[in-house]
């Protein structure tokens, strides 16, 4: 078989739009505090809902801001985000694009769970509510799923492969790997990639409520009285290029994208499965040629549903064996809700953040031990500690798994 | 003559979990009935659409536990608040 050269991928630039706020170190710091952003669910139609709370981005976000005002009637709220977190992220890894045909061999690719759930909510109302007679002339630009992968290409000039990912919960997290790909496989020297998500509509909230997933007070991931999952919206957007790039520019490396693995459960649509959830972890940390003693800390899945938080406790127990009592785990989601398809980037950020200022963010809201759940989970409390790898998981309904494996900068 | 809330209960199961009504028992569990967790919830909400009611939403989160009876009693509750909802107005 013929070997495959490969390149080591590190990120140089993140962005945020998150329910802790706008911005990157928005999310971090919030995390850090342990500062919950669920809340009443913000919504004109709240009073025909059941669901009462959720993780939103606070209602002062501007869309405006930064953004071309020829461009604005484009967009959906997932574009808004998307565009947001990526103008936050180029800026920091300092890349010029259109210097030396970069643009050219830069990816671009954005994870979304359903995309302009926004846009189809408002013009499914129009037609069906109100009769109208005539749908929004962009509605299909705007609700496309590639739409903010495509807005971040047109922005920035970027003409490498870019489209986007749908995996659900997993969303951010293949999109990730893909970009990953791109540039460990030489086909890429750079890559603009992350998950976005607006799923806080009538129609998708309507939806969620029918499955009985949603908890009805706020997120209690690994504790006894969890009861269910809190939606959460935003983007997270992240530059990753080739180490030899960022090093041959001095650039600032954030983390080293060192691993990742992917599965699928091929079981059930809905309930998990340690086994498939296992095989991801256990890739990703071959491919980053860690031992599961090398890893200090995942950022778990975590969605404080009775059958995710049991399962993926199981599946850590069989990625990492003994190793796994000294992990520390937690559920940054219990403080961001479960923003879907850009979950496992507004993670990321949590993950990065980890490695660069050894702060493990807590999993907030755990009061109750379940002895289904026997990990050390931080609870409420951020602890200061050494972090030399991370996992960040993200399962999938539809039983996909994408697992991220990180190392400090090297 | 119509059929009593348990018979409509009991008809709705059956037709979910592909069975003949008469193998239902007010003590049977979905899960010895065969069902799974996904046709659990597809089921309490052809159980709300009949009814026209709702019911809580933590309701039938236990489907390894909960029984006939207990949809029908469920149900049952469902109906008399809505009564008693109805009846203040």
């Amino acid at each position: 078989m013929p070997t495959v050269s490969t390149r080591r991928v590190v990120i140089t630039g993140m962005g945020a739009i998150s329910p802790q706020g706008v911005g990157a170190a928005a999310l971090w710091q919030g995390l850090c505090e342990g500062r919950s952003a669920i809340g009443p669910l913000r919504h004109p139609d709240a009073g025909r809902l059941r669901v009462k709370v959720a993780a939103q981005v606070p209602a002062d976000f501007d869309p405006a801001a930064h953004i071309d005002e020829r461009v604005l009637p484009l967009l959906d709220r997932t574009s808004e985000f998307a565009l947001h977190a990526a103008r936050e992220a180029v800026a920091q890894s300092g890349l010029d694009f259109a210097s030396g045909g970069l643009g050219l061999r830069t990816a671009v690719i954005v994870g979304t769970g359903v995309g302009g759930e926004t846009t189809q909510d408002e013009q499914s109302r129009r037609l069906y509510g109100e009769n109208a007679q005539r749908a929004h002339p962009l509605t299909i630009v705007r609700l496309m799923t590639n739409a903010s992968a495509s807005q971040i290409s047109i922005a920035w000039g970027l003409r490498g492969a870019t489209y986007a990912v749908a995996s659900a919960c997993a969303s951010a997290n293949h999109a990730i790997i893909q970009a990953a790909q791109q540039i460990r496989y030489g086909l890429a020297d750079a890559a603009v990639t992350g998950g976005t998500e607006a799923c806080i509509t009538y129609g998708a909230l309507k939806a969620w409520e029918a499955m009985r997933v949603l908890a009805d007070d706020t997120c209690r991931p690994f504790s006894a009285n969890r009861r269910g999952l809190v939606l959460g919206e935003g983007a997270g957007i992240f530059v990753l290029e080739s180490l030899e790039h960022a090093q041959a520019r001095g650039a600032t490396i954030l983390a080293e994208l060192a691993g990742t693995g992917m599965s699928a459960d091929a079981s059930d649509i809905v309930m998990p499965s340690a086994e498939g959830a296992a095989a991801a972890m256990r890739q990703a940390l071959a491919e980053a040629g860690l031992n599961p003693q090398d890893v200090d800390y995942i950022n778990a899945h975590g969605t404080g549903t009775p059958a995710n938080d049991a399962t993926e406790t199981r599946a850590i127990r069989l990625a990492f064996g003994i190793h796994a009592d000294r992990l520390a785990v937690s559920s940054t989601k219990s403080m961001h809700g479960h923003a879907l398809g850009a979950s496992g980037a507004l993670e990321l950020v949590a993950a990065i953040g980890a490695l660069r200022d050894g702060v493990v963010p807590p999993t907030a809201n755990l009061d109750k031990a379940d002895p289904a759940c026997d990990l050390d989970y931080v609870p409420n409390v951020a602890r200061e500690m050494p972090v030399r790898a991370v996992l960040s998981n993200s399962f999938a309904f539809g039983g996909l798994n994408a697992v991220l494996a990180l190392k400090r900068a090297p | 003559m119509t059929a009593t809330i348990q018979q409509q209960v009991f008809e709705i199961i059956a037709k979910q979990a592909k069975i003949e009504v008469a193998t239902i028992r007010p003590e049977s569990t979905l899960k010895d009935l065969g069902v799974a967790s996904l046709e659990a919830i597809e089921m309490i909400f052809d159980i709300e659409e009949h009814f026209d009611i709702n019911f809580p939403e933590q309701q039938g989160a236990n489907f390894d536990t909960d029984t006939a009876q207990s949809l029908v009693d469920a149900v049952q509750k469902a109906l008399d608040d809505k009564a008693a909802g109805e009846g203040s107005k």
